[in-house]
């Protein structure tokens, strides 16, 4: 092929620049905010920090109810943020776990074991996403009080796993369907179990899969804030996001924004360390027949 | 191992995934149609009483119902769009090597991968400033005009469609990007020599090529759009001037005390994705031939 001409180049090159400005304005513009100082809030230029600040974040971690200005402590809460953080790793990884283990133990007997009607078994599971959420979670809030759950992050782990188990195990299956027979064939010819076969070839092998299903489920649950907000009510037993949301607006503008970066930025660095890893697991679970 | 105990390791492999799926889904999804029939509501003394099909017959004879799955189909239909067109958008840059490609992968990775139940309050206040903020009169200003144009709530509506577009775009950028990735790159070549022009390669090669791809795309952004309530709620603070289904049904349980109403609202949506994603199988599914 011939090299490209300039005026080719510049037009690639500025459709990039486009979409890299288009996908990361929002995140920069959040980040700004929460650097700021509350004068330089008022008067700055919305778009730049001059004097960046980490007083917004220390202030999610040292807030008392110290009384501040005329109104009094009324207005100042504070907040039980450090338990908000352990709360949510605790959330997320418990869900991420189980989501991995429940989604490859059905992934592997859908695709793998085929049981009679497997095609129909992974299509009922998928169907689940057309179940409106919109108002499920009255009844499931029965469900979780029946079961003594409530006001618990247990409850959490119980009903984020579910959200993103129905793709899970449609990328597994698909995956585990499209090995060929010998990856584990000589293996069990040499009177290996078929659990030791599972453990010791088709396991370590999955991992790019396994990575894009762990990636998915953090996405997913890290995006929930109906459920975490509806079930979980005492300030100690808050994730991050259920926290957040009882943020005043006009009066903790600045402290939320910090409490969204603080966040978004270990979801974000797992996200980046592991995107490549999404990707490529995506693809080796839709390679058809590979 | 004999073919009956594998069917037997099979099913309890499976056992927990569906014990989880019954847990969560089984019983509300039950109680929604059940109550979808009565009259159920917190607000009310006495006893429930069945009503039939009354709460969808007034559902469907009231002009609210009309105008939220009117609103509801608009939104998930430019969403989609613009979520597919973004996307495919992103993957076709992102498929040719350049210098820099890892961190603009990343980029176009970061809007999904952010954890979008803050982002969106993030979002909130950034669109919707508190007074005191420097750029607070611009963006007032801008919600002047729009709510002007379209009616009282058009901005929070635009807030909420451009949301779910900045996020969903990035995630089918990188499903598409994956579908790229699976085609073997021969294909792509063997276009290039058959057609000189990139635009008709596009539609007979590229588009024919990432259909499963595609398909799983739309489904997952049609139920997100569908579904999509908690964004929509926490953008517009509640004051819901153009309902979507989602919104209107939560509304109607949590503001009205109205459960069967709310519960026959939102499980109109179930006929429409089921009969969606049943001709969406086919493409992404199919009852291909065993590899084995």
């Amino acid at each position: 092929m011939s090299p490209r001409p300039w005026w080719s180049k510049l037009g690639h090159g500025s459709l990039i620049l486009l979409a890299v400005v288009y996908c990361l304005f929002p995140i920069y513009f959040m980040l700004v905010q929460s650097l700021k100082t509350p004068e330089e809030d008022v008067f700055g230029n919305p778009f730049i920090v001059m004097n960046p600040t980490l007083e917004n974040f220390e202030e999610l971690f040292e807030r008392k109810s110290e009384v501040r200005g005329f109104v009094g402590d009324a207005l100042r809460r504070s907040y039980p943020f450090v338990d908000w953080i352990a709360n949510t790793l605790f959330v997320f990884a418990g869900s991420v776990l189980a989501t991995l283990v429940i989604s490859v133990a059905a992934g592997y007997a859908l695709g793998r074991l085929r049981p009679p009607g497997f095609r129909w078994w992974r299509r009922a599971m998928f169907a689940t996403y057309v179940v409106p959420q919109t108002i499920l979670f009255i009844p499931l809030f029965q469900v979780v009080q029946a079961l003594s759950l409530d006001d618990s992050m247990l409850a959490l782990l119980l009903v984020y796993p579910s959200m993103a188990l129905p793709f899970c195990v449609w990328m597994l299956s698909a995956y585990f369907q499209h090995l060929p027979r010998e990856v584990e064939e000589a293996a069990l010819i040499e009177g290996a179990s078929r659990a030791t076969a599972f453990f010791r070839i088709i396991l370590p092998m999955s991992r790019p899969v396994l990575v894009a299903a762990g990636i998915f489920t953090l996405g997913t649950i890290a995006s929930d804030f109906m459920i975490a907000s509806v079930f979980l009510l005492s300030p100690q037993n808050q994730t991050i996001t259920a926290g957040l949301g009882t943020f005043d607006v006009a009066l903790d503008e600045l402290a939320a924004v910090a409490g969204v970066n603080l966040l978004a930025i270990p979801v974000v660095t797992i996200s980046a360390v592991f995107a490549r890893g999404f990707v490529r697991g995506l693809t080796a679970s839709m390679l058809e027949g590979a | 191992m004999g073919r009956a105990r594998e069917i037997r390791l099979a099913y309890l492999l499976l056992a927990p995934a569906l014990l989880l799926l019954l847990t969560v889904l089984a019983y509300p999804v039950g109680w929604e149609v059940w109550t979808s029939f009565t009259d159920l509501s917190p607000l009310k003394d006495g006893s429930t009483s069945y009503v039939g099909l009354a709460n969808y017959g007034r559902l469907l004879a009231g002009a609210e119902f009309w105008q939220a799955a009117f609103v509801t189909i608009a939104y998930a239909l430019v969403t989609s769009v613009a979520k597919l067109a973004l996307g495919l958008g992103f993957a076709l840059l992102l498929a040719r090597p350049f210098r820099g490609r890892v961190l603009v992968f990343l980029a176009v990775f970061l809007p999904w991968a952010y954890p979008a139940g803050v982002s969106v309050i993030g979002w909130y206040w950034t669109l919707n400033p508190p007074t005191t903020t420097a750029y607070a009169p611009f963006m007032g200003q801008l919600k002047f005009v729009v709510d002007g144009a379209f009616g009282t709530g058009a901005w929070a509506f635009v807030s909420v469609v451009l949301f779910n577009i900045w996020r969903g775009s990035s995630f089918i950028g990188v499903l598409l990007l994956a579908g790229i990735n699976a085609v073997p790159p021969e294909l792509f070549e063997c276009a290039v020599l058959e057609s000189k022009s990139a635009w008709r390669r596009f539609w007979l090669v590229t588009v024919p090529l990432l259909k499963p791809f595609l398909a799983l795309a739309v489904f997952l952004s049609l139920t997100s759009a569908f579904a999509d309530l908690a964004n929509v709620w926490m953008l517009t603070a509640g004051r819901i001037v153009f309902p979507i289904i989602g919104t209107h049904a939560y509304f109607l349980a949590i503001k009205a005390g109205q459960f069967g109403p709310a519960s026959a609202l939102s499980l109109t949506l179930v006929p429409v994705l089921l009969g969606l994603l049943l001709v969406l199988f086919r493409y992404f599914d199919p009852p291909r031939q065993e590899t084995a």
